[in-house]
């Protein structure tokens, strides 16, 4: 079957009114879920499992494909309203996406996140359809130093965070690297910088984390702010105007780069959304004309990460399909349930069953497309929340962290780590750190180390073999320029300054 | 002042870390015998190694910048509000309480003291959200979602947590 019968196979199947149906419906609950601190795509996929089982296979594709793609986008709502990032990949969507709220622009910071979900998520379903095959035999030569290598380069942003505080951004990112050293190694499972605490050794859980620090700690702020405080009436005026075309030609490279980032990276085993948010932020406060301006709300930084994160999930489903390979979690619970539906993933699937692939990437072309309209509505009323009065939605925050933290694994432990990981990023704020650099290691320390031992076992402990090989070698030459450039940039300004 | 002790407080952290946390397991002996692979302590102890040379320098920096700076002093210290440490104390405190008193009891008391926290007088009012809200995010959490919220391990606070979810699954089968 050539690609355009799959384009025409997939749409058709579309236009009947109960799969349409099932998409408006999957893409409500995806992104309600995806919304719920806590709730992440994995979960939101799971509980979208049982609606699926009275249902013919492709309204069940359809039907998870768009809960899927809209748990991603529907993370970014909270996490510009809230400081809460419904799903890990929309932690960098805080960075930019919380002060553009707390500025009045929560529409605005929204209608950016949709929207560049949406074109993360259509360029990859592009992709998934048209190079399936070739990208995924791309990532699969992909070894431990060019992963490493790749995450290396995630990691390099550090210097750039905050370049007039490089030191305790530094340190920040190295704390981060650290805390996500507690637990096993990840070679040998031996336990490491738990100090005897058994909660600790499955390491420390990123949702918890990331709600404590984010939305734990801006509560308590808030809490010592008393003067603002004092009013009954709602603390912020919500705008809901809506982005202008001329703002959108304004990032269209921002989108067009995360766009191709957030597919490779998907496609990588291991990696997904949350890398490639991380990757893609980082990526553009590098591009950046004005990088100082990340992280005091533009537009940029919240399309980075959400061009994305989104264009990862396409990304994802790229070795699922094709070679039977789940890139992420939620991609595996999108492969237990195709599976039950009788999909054969896989070489042969586009042989023996390309309904099934054209049905795929069609709900996720549409999806991606009525999920602006559906979304946009959500988190108008979402926006409206901002008015309550903070003495009732400070509480409601702090009970949803809780919650939030909790439901991830149904443990009191993450809950403690959350309360911990709150005072912490008090700590941190008080003492000039850098949270995002901190959570940035975090992220990336995992599959950093993983990769590292890999590729240093394989190349035999020979640093030299293991960057020989191109891409590992040129990405590791541009990382380490982008690490020590700001440094020198700055040692240069102070001599030019004396 | 109180940037100065955190980073000594760290820095002082990070060397008892790396001197008798990092590992806490024996490393394998086929591990320990093999050239060619990283040791488990490896990753971590160079990231302490740069830490606390990072963390030395930052020392050194604050030290040098708040030399004349006559508001360095212990006193500053006392400038952290109190408010915010009872905000602190509840978000730790509910951590630790959520498992013996359950959802219920647990939410219903933050929702209420944190509120009274951050300034709403209302009391009856604010006690009325509280249960209310309760009860929603209930709904929500363990109704919509089946996410199995803690009822409790103390038998009463239990046995209420049961009551208040027979209610509620009664109006759920009336409904539905």
């Amino acid at each position: 079957m050539t690609t355009l019968e799959l384009f025409t196979n997939g749409f058709s199947v579309l236009l009947d009114p109960y799969t349409l149906m099932m998409v408006v419906f999957a893409i409500v609950v995806g992104t309600i879920f995806g919304a719920l601190p806590g709730v992440s795509a994995t979960m939101a996929v799971a509980l979208g499992l049982p609606f699926t089982y009275s249902m013919q296979p492709i309204p069940a594709i359809v039907f998870l494909v768009a809960v899927y793609c809209s748990s991603i986008t529907g993370g970014s709502i909270t996490a510009i309203l809230f400081k809460i990032p419904g799903v890990p990949s929309s932690a960098p969507t805080t960075f930019d996406g919380y002060p553009m709220a707390q500025r009045g622009e929560a529409g605005k910071a929204l209608g950016i996140a949709l929207g560049s979900s949406a074109i993360g998520g259509l360029v990859s379903a592009l992709a998934m359809l048209t190079l399936s095959p070739q990208l995924t035999q791309a990532a699969l030569s992909f070894s431990p130093s060019d992963i490493f290598a790749i995450t290396f380069m995630g990691l390099s942003i550090l210097t750039c965070l905050d370049s007039k505080n490089i030191l305790r951004t530094l340190i920040s990112g190295l704390l981060g690297l650290l805390l996500a050293c507690v637990g096993q190694d990840p070679m040998y499972a031996v336990q490491r910088l738990t100090f005897g605490n058994g909660e600790l050794i499955a390491g420390l859980e990123m949702i918890p984390v990331l709600i404590g620090i984010f939305a734990v700690t801006e509560v308590l702020k808030q809490t010592k702010k008393r003067e603002t405080l004092k009013s009954d009436e709602g603390t912020a005026s919500v705008n809901t105007k809506m982005p202008s075309f001329r703002e959108w030609w304004g990032i269209k490279w921002v989108l067009a780069r995360c766009s191709v980032i957030g597919t490779i990276i998907g496609i990588l085993p291991g990696a997904g959304a949350t890398i490639a948010s991380f990757l893609c932020y980082s990526t553009e406060t590098k591009l950046s004309k004005h990088p100082e301006k990340f992280g005091t709300g533009i537009i940029d930084g919240i399309a980075a990460s959400e061009t994305a994160n989104n264009a990862a999930t396409g990304g994802a489903m790229v070795p699922l399909l094709s070679l039977g390979i789940p890139g992420g979690n939620a991609a595996a619970v999108m492969m237990s349930a195709l599976v039950l539906k009788g999909v054969q993933l896989g070489p042969l699937l586009l042989v023996n069953q390309p309904q099934y692939l054209s049905a795929t990437f069609a709900s996720m072309v549409v999806t991606n497309i009525l999920m602006v309209v559906v979304a946009i509505g959500i988190a108008k009323v979402f926006a409206q929340i901002l008015a309550v009065p903070y003495s009732y939605l400070g509480p409601i925050i702090i009970m949803l962290a809780i919650i939030g933290s909790y439901a991830t694994n149904m443990s009191i432990a993450d809950v403690k780590i959350m309360a911990v990981a709150g005072v912490i990023g008090l700590v941190i704020s008080a003492c000039h750190f850098n949270s995002a650099a901190l959570i940035l290691g975090l992220v990336l320390g995992v599959i950093c180390e993983g990769n590292f031992s890999r590729a240093y076992t394989i190349s035999r402990a020979n640093l030299v073999t293991m960057f020989s090989r191109p891409v590992a070698g040129s990405l590791m030459v541009i990382s380490i320029i982008l690490l020590v450039w700001p440094v020198i940039a700055q040692f240069f300004r102070r001599s030019k300054e004396a | 002042m109180f940037e100065l002790i955190c980073n000594v407080l760290l820095w002082l952290g990070l060397l008892y870390a790396y001197c008798f946390n990092v590992l806490e397991a024996p490393i394998p002996d086929r591990v320990a015998r093999n050239p060619y692979t990283l040791k488990p302590d490896m990753w971590p102890k160079t990231i302490i190694i740069l830490l606390l040379i990072c963390i030395a320098l930052n020392i050194i920096n604050i030290i040098r910048k708040n030399k004349n700076n006559p508001e360095f002093s212990l006193d500053a210290l006392l400038s952290i509000r109190a408010r915010m440490c009872m905000g602190i104390a509840l978000v730790v405190g509910a951590s630790f309480v959520l498992e013996p008193l359950g959802y219920m009891v647990t939410c219903v008391l933050v929702l209420f003291l944190y509120g009274l926290l951050l300034g709403q007088r209302h009391v009856i009012r604010l006690a009325l959200m509280s249960v209310v809200l309760t009860l929603v995010l209930y709904v929500v959490f363990s109704v919509l979602l089946s996410v199995n919220l803690p009822r409790g391990t103390i038998p009463e606070l239990r046995n209420f947590s049961l009551y208040v979810e027979g209610i509620v699954s009664s109006v759920k089968s009336a409904i539905f």
